[in-house]
C-alpha cells in the first residue's frame, strides 16, 4: 500500500495528461466532429479511404524506414572512430551543435539554400548546371532526410559513446592478447555490448523523426511537396478545418501501429538477452 | 529514522502541492478570473461616460474650433451647409442649445479669391483666421491672418510667412489642396496648423516646419520654434502655456512663456508613441493637465506625473469609430465634455457633428453583456457598425477581435487553427466574419449556425441572388454576404466590347500590357475559378490548363519593369478614413487607363463614381463599362460574410446583431467594404446624391499627368442598369484562400514565362488535390 502511494503523484499525472486524454480520443474516434454523434466506425472508413492520408502514412513510413537505420550506422561508425580519437570530446561537442540551433534558423537557411532563385542555384548556375525548384520537387524528399540526419547525428553519437563507455577495456585487451584485430574486436564484443543502448537509441530517433515536421513546416507550410507531405501536415491541416473525426480516428489507428511496433521491438531485445 | 519521517512527509507535502498548483493552473479563470469573480458575486465596478450627438439646430459644412470660454460659455466657428457663410455660435448651457452669435466679417469668408482655411478660437472669445488667399496673377496663394474680436469685427495681422525657398519642397508637410493645382501652390508657404492657446498669443506651423508664436496685440513673432528636419509635419498641439510635439519617438514640450524646451515627459511620450497620433486636446486648469483624444478614447495627464489616465475607452463609443475623426475637444468639467468630429455616418447627412460625453455614476464601467467578434482583418466597416449598435445597446460590449495585424505577424493557417482552439473549448466567437475563413468548410462541419430563420429579408428589398450564396439545397442558409462586389472591366471597343466571352477576349492583343503577371491572374481567378470546380468538388485540370494557356496567349511577353512601376494608391473622403487601394480592385486601374498606360482596367468594383467612369470612357475610344470575361458568367464576390458559431454562447444576442448589419441604417455605412445587399442602400452609394445641385470637379495628378472629370449625380438610367446587371449575377466566385494563392503563385510563374501552361496546371493539381483530399 505504501509503495502504491509513492507512485500515486507520477501515476495521477499519467492519468491526467495521458490517459484520459487518450481515452478522449479513442471516444471522439467514433463521433461526429463538432456535433458529437455517434458515426460507429465511418470515421476509421473515411480515414482509411482519404488519399491523403494514404500519402501521409506512406511518406512517414518511407521516411522512418530509411533515416532510422542509416542513422544508426552512420553514427555508430562516428562514436566508434571519435571515441578511439584523442580530441573525440571536442568533436562530439561540434556534432552536438545543430541540436543547439533552433528550428526557424534552420528553416531560414533552408529557404536561402533551396528556393528556386536561392543560393544553391546561384552557385550552380555559377557553373553553368541547370538548378531545380528544391523544395517543390522530388528533391525536397533528400533535402529533408540529410537535415535530419544532420541534426540528430550528434545525439545518436553521445548516446553510442556512452554505450562504449561500459564496456570494459579489460575484454578488449584479453581479445588482443588472443589475437583479435580491430574488425573481429568490433563485430564480437563493441557490437553485442552495445545491444542494450541500441534499443534506446532506436525508440529516440524514431520519436526524433517526427520533429523534422518543425523545418519542413517552416520551410514548405501547410501543403509542401508530396514527397514531403507527412502525417504531422496531416493532423495539422485536420485541426484547422474541425476535421476532430478524423483525426481522433488516425490517431488511434496511429497510436496502435506506434504500440505496436515497440513492444515488437522490445520483444525481440527481451528475447535475444 | 525520525529523519526519515520527516524526508517523506516533506516529500509527500511537495508532491501534494506540485499537483494541486498544476491543476489549479487549468482552470478556467485565468487572467480575467478577477473580474468574473466581481460579476459572480454581483460586484461591479460603476461609473462610465455615456455619449449623445448635440442636436446643434445648425447644419456644419465645417467646424473649424469649438472652445469653454473664461465666462462659461461655448463657442463654435464653423461654416453653415446650406448659407455657406461662416459664424460663430454660442451655448450657454453646456451644450443643449445653440445661438448665432455674428457671422464672420466679409474680409474672413469665402470669396472666390479667398477662403477660409483655419480659424482658431481663444478662451477670451476672440478669433484668428487664416485666410488662403490667391495672390495677383494667380501664380500662387499665400496665408493671411485676420484677427476677430469677441464682437466679430476683423482686424488684419500685420505678420506674413516667410516665403518658402522654391528649390527646396516641405518634404513630407501636408499641402493645402486648392483649386488651382497643387503644383504651384506647393512652391508657396502655406500655414499646416493653427492654435489660440491663451488670449495673447497665436501658435502656427508653416509648410517648412517651422513653429511661430505670435502676439495678438501687435503681429510681432515672439519666438520660433525650428524642429528637426525629421519632424515636418509632425503632430503638435498647444495647450495653456505649453506646445506639444510629436515625433516617432517622444513628445517634446516647449514652454510658451519663456520659448524653452521642457525637461522630457517620458509617460506622455510613451502615450503619444503607443497611441499612435493625438486627436484633440483641452485642459481645463490652465495647462497644468491636459485631456487628449487618441483612437483608444479620452485620456488624462498632469505635467510632471507619472501615470495617464484612460477616462473614456474609444471602444465603446464613437471614439474609436474608423470614421470619426474629432477637430476639437472642450472640457466642460470634468464630467461633460464635447467632441466636434467629422463623422461621414454623422445624423446631420454632413459629415460634421458635435458629440456629448456626459459621466453616468450609475453606469457599468464596463457594458454587462459582451459580444465577441471575430475576422481574420481588420474591417473598418464592422467597426462603423459595432459603434452605432453599441449606440442602441448600451449594456451591451462587442469585443472585435482581429487576428492578423502588421505587428503581431500571425499567419492565417495559425490563425484558424487558434480560432479552432477557442471555438472547441466553448471559449470562442459568437459571431464570424469569414473573410478567408473556408466557409463550405465550416458549414459542412457545423461550425456555423442556420440563419435562415433570421428574416433578414423583414428588413427591406434585397438582392436574393447575392443573400443567398452560400445556401444550400434544403434551403439552409449558414453564411450571408452583406455585402458585394463585382468584377468589372473597362476599356475602348479595340480591346473590349460589352457581354463579350472569355475566349474572345483572350484572342485579343496588347490587352494587358505593362499589367503586373500577379494581379492579372489573381483578377482572373474570381471570374475563372467558380468554372473550375466538378461536382465531387475537386478541381477540372483542363480548364486549369485552358485558363493559364489563353491568359498567357493574350498576356504575351512579360517586362519585369512592370513591376517597378507599381503605383499604390491611397484614397480619402471627408469623415471616411483612408483606404489603401488593393492591387485587385478596379479603382487602382482608372488612371492607368486614362493615362493610356494601361489599355484594358478590370477588377473588383465596389463603389460607383459615375463622373469618373464616364470621363475615361470618353478619353477612350468608344469606351465601354461591363461584366468582366471569364470561364464563369456572371460571377459576384461575397463580401463581409456574416455567420454565426453553432457555439455561440449568446446566440439570440448574436442573431439580433448580424440582423443589424443587413438593416438600412448599417448598409448605408460607406466604408470600403463593397456595394450594400439592401437595394436602398446600394441605389443610395452609387448615386452620387452628395453633388446634387452643386458644380463641382475633381482632379487627379498621375504620372505627371492631370485628369479632370466633372463630380456629377449618376443618371437614373445607370443607377437602373447597375441595379439589372446586379440582380443578373448568379455564381459566387471560388473563395477558397489555399486554391486561390496556388493558382495566383503557379499563374504568376508561367505569365514570366518561368513554366510551361501545362506544368502550372500540374503543379496547381497537386497542391490542390492534396488539399481537396484532406
Amino acid at each position: 500500500m505504501r509503495g502504491f502511494l509513492w507512485i500515486l503523484p507520477s501515476f495521477l499525472g499519467v492519468m491526467v495528461f495521458y490517459l484520459l486524454p487518450y481515452a478522449d480520443v479513442v471516444r471522439r474516434s467514433f463521433l461526429g466532429a463538432v456535433d458529437n454523434h455517434f458515426v460507429g466506425i465511418e470515421n476509421y472508413k473515411t480515414v482509411l479511404g482519404n488519399t491523403a492520408f494514404q500519402l501521409a502514412v506512406k511518406n512517414t513510413f518511407l521516411f522512418t524506414l530509411l533515416c532510422i537505420p542509416v542513422l544508426i550506422v552512420v553514427a555508430l561508425f562516428c562514436a566508434v572512430t571519435l571515441y578511439k580519437s584523442k580530441y573525440g570530446g571536442i568533436i562530439k561537442s561540434a556534432f552536438l551543435m545543430p541540436m543547439a540551433l533552433p528550428a526557424v534558423s534552420v528553416a531560414l537557411v533552408w529557404r536561402l539554400l533551396f528556393h528556386s532563385q536561392g543560393l544553391l542555384n546561384h552557385w550552380l548556375s555559377d557553373m553553368n548546371i541547370a538548378g531545380n525548384d528544391w523544395m517543390n520537387s522530388g528533391s525536397a524528399f533528400w533535402i529533408l532526410f540529410i537535415s535530419y540526419l544532420w541534426k540528430n547525428l550528434g545525439y545518436d553519437i553521445v548516446l553510442w559513446m556512452a554505450g562504449l563507455a561500459g564496456i570494459s577495456s579489460n575484454i578488449y585487451e584479453a581479445a588482443r592478447v588472443d589475437g583479435a584485430g580491430e574488425m573481429q574486436c568490433f563485430f564480437y564484443i563493441t557490437l553485442p555490448n552495445l545491444k542494450s543502448s541500441l534499443y534506446t537509441i532506436t525508440v529516440l530517433s524514431f520519436l526524433n523523426s517526427f520533429k523534422v515536421f518543425r523545418e519542413a513546416y517552416l520551410v514548405a507550410g501547410d501543403y509542401p511537396h508530396e514527397s514531403i507531405y507527412m502525417m504531422q501536415h496531416l493532423f495539422n491541416n485536420w485541426f484547422r478545418a474541425f476535421s476532430f473525426d478524423k483525426m481522433a480516428a488516425a490517431a488511434v489507428m496511429e497510436s496502435v501501429v506506434l504500440l505496436a511496433l515497440i513492444m515488437l521491438l522490445q520483444k525481440a531485445w527481451d528475447s535475444k538477452d | 529514522m525520525k529523519c526519515g519521517k520527516w524526508r517523506r512527509v516533506i516529500g509527500t507535502l511537495v508532491a501534494v502541492s506540485l499537483i494541486c498548483t498544476s491543476l489549479a493552473g487549468c482552470s478556467k479563470g485565468g487572467a480575467g478570473s478577477k473580474e468574473n469573480d466581481a460579476q459572480s458575486t454581483g460586484e461591479q465596478a460603476m461609473g462610465r461616460f455615456l455619449e449623445e450627438e448635440v442636436d446643434t439646430g445648425v447644419k456644419f459644412k465645417n467646424i473649424f474650433d469649438m472652445k469653454k470660454l473664461e465666462d462659461g460659455s461655448l463657442r463654435i466657428v464653423g461654416t453653415e451647409e446650406d448659407s455657406g457663410e461662416s459664424g460663430v455660435w454660442e451655448s450657454m448651457d453646456a451644450g443643449e442649445t445653440w445661438k448665432s452669435v455674428y457671422n464672420l466679417p466679409a474680409e474672413v469668408q469665402d470669396r472666390g479669391i479667398s477662403w477660409l482655411d483655419y480659424a482658431a478660437l481663444s478662451p477670451g472669445g476672440q478669433i484668428v483666421c487664416a485666410i488662403c488667399e490667391i495672390v495677383s496673377g494667380g501664380s500662387g496663394t499665400r496665408p493671411v491672418l485676420y484677427l476677430v474680436d469677441k464682437e466679430g469685427k476683423a482686424n488684419k495681422m500685420s505678420f506674413e510667412l516667410p516665403q518658402e525657398n522654391p528649390e527646396e519642397p516641405a518634404g513630407d508637410a501636408e499641402q493645402p489642396e486648392t483649386e488651382e493645382g497643387e503644383q504651384q501652390a506647393a512652391r508657396m508657404n502655406y500655414i499646416s496648423k493653427l492654435y489660440f492657446p491663451g488670449n495673447e498669443w497665436v501658435v502656427l506651423q508653416d509648410g517648412t516646419g517651422t513653429v511661430y508664436q505670435i502676439n495678438v496685440s501687435d503681429s510681432s513673432v515672439k519666438y520660433t520654434y525650428e524642429l528637426n528636419s525629421d519632424m515636418l509635419g509632425a503632430p503638435l498641439c498647444a495647450v495653456g502655456n505649453t506646445l506639444i510635439v510629436q515625433d516617432a519617438a517622444q513628445a517634446l514640450c516647449y514652454d510658451l512663456q519663456t520659448g524653452e524646451q521642457k525637461p522630457s515627459e517620458e509617460i506622455l511620450s510613451q502615450s503619444f508613441v503607443e497611441n499612435d497620433s493625438f486627436r484633440a486636446i483641452d485642459t481645463l486648469d490652465g495647462g497644468e493637465s491636459v485631456y487628449i483624444l487618441f483612437q483608444g478614447g479620452l485620456y488624462h495627464y498632469k505635467f510632471g506625473g507619472n501615470v495617464m489616465e484612460h477616462i473614456i475607452d474609444g471602444s465603446i463609443n464613437s471614439l474609436g469609430a474608423p470614421a470619426f475623426f474629432p477637430i476639437a475637444l472642450t472640457m466642460i468639467d470634468e464630467q461633460n465634455l464635447l467632441v466636434a468630429a467629422e463623422d461621414i455616418n454623422a445624423s446631420s447627412g454632413t459629415g460634421v457633428c458635435v458629440v456629448k460625453y456626459t459621466y453616468s455614476a450609475d453606469t457599468p464601467v464596463k457594458p454587462e453583456k459582451e459580444l465577441k467578434l471575430y475576422s481574420l482583418y481588420e474591417n473598418t466597416a464592422i467597426r462603423q457598425c459595432i459603434n452605432r449598435f453599441q449606440k442602441e445597446h448600451p449594456d451591451l460590449y462587442i469585443n472585435y477581435q482581429v487576428a492578423l495585424s502588421e505587428e503581431n505577424g500571425v499567419t492565417i493557417s495559425d490563425a484558424l487553427k487558434t480560432l479552432t482552439t477557442e471555438i472547441m473549448v466553448g471559449n470562442g466567437p459568437d459571431v464570424l466574419l469569414l473573410d478567408g475563413m473556408p466557409v463550405e468548410t465550416y458549414i459542412e462541419k457545423g461550425v456555423l449556425k442556420d440563419l435562415s430563420a433570421l428574416s433578414i429579408e423583414s428588413g427591406g428589398s434585397y438582392f436574393e441572388n447575392i443573400l443567398n450564396a452560400y445556401q444550400g439545397e434544403d434551403g439552409q442558409r449558414y453564411a450571408v454576404p452583406a455585402r458585394f462586389k463585382i468584377p468589372m472591366m473597362q476599356a475602348g471597343s479595340k480591346y473590349f466590347s460589352p457581354g463579350e466571352d472569355f475566349n474572345t477576349f483572350m484572342e485579343r492583343k496588347d490587352t494587358m500590357v505593362n499589367m503586373p503577371p500577379r494581379e492579372v491572374v489573381e483578377k482572373f481567378w474570381y471570374t475563372c475559378g467558380a468554372a473550375w470546380q466538378k461536382e465531387d468538388k475537386t478541381l477540372d485540370q483542363s480548364k486549369i490548363t485552358e485558363f493559364l494557356t489563353k491568359l498567357k496567349h493574350a498576356y504575351g511577353e512579360y517586362d519585369s519593369d512592370v513591376e517597378n512601376n507599381k503605383t499604390f494608391f491611397a484614397f480619402a473622403t471627408k469623415g471616411e478614413g483612408t483606404e489603401l487601394v488593393s492591387d485587385v480592385d478596379f479603382s487602382m486601374g482608372n488612371m492607368y487607363l486614362a493615362s493610356g498606360t494601361w489599355n484594358t482596367n478590370f477588377g473588383l468594383y465596389k463603389e460607383m463614381e459615375y463622373g469618373l467612369h464616364k470621363a475615361v470612357n470618353e478619353k477612350l475610344e468608344n469606351g465601354n463599362l461591363d461584366l468582366m470575361p471569364g470561364q464563369a458568367d456572371h460571377v459576384f464576390i461575397p463580401a463581409q460574410v456574416m455567420g454565426i458559431s453553432s457555439k455561440s454562447a449568446q446566440p439570440e444576442m448574436a442573431e439580433e446583431f448580424v440582423k443589424y448589419l443587413f438593416s438600412g441604417e448599417a448598409q448605408k455605412i460607406k466604408q470600403f467594404g463593397g456595394f450594400p445587399v439592401e437595394k436602398e442602400s446600394f441605389c443610395g452609394m452609387i448615386d452620387g446624391h452628395q453633388y446634387e445641385g452643386k458644380d463641382g470637379g475633381a482632379t487627379i495628378t498621375f504620372e505627371g499627368e492631370i485628369f479632370e472629370y466633372d463630380t456629377v449625380p449618376t443618371p437614373e438610367e445607370e443607377i437602373t442598369k447597375l441595379t439589372e446587371l446586379v440582380e443578373s449575377l448568379t455564381t459566387p466566385c471560388l473563395q477558397d484562400d489555399v486554391i486561390k494563392e496556388t493558382v495566383v503563385e503557379q499563374g504568376e510563374k508561367v505569365l514570366k514565362g518561368e513554366q510551361s501552361p501545362e506544368a502550372g496546371a500540374a503543379a496547381i493539381m497537386q497542391k490542390v488535390n492534396l488539399y481537396l483530399a484532406e
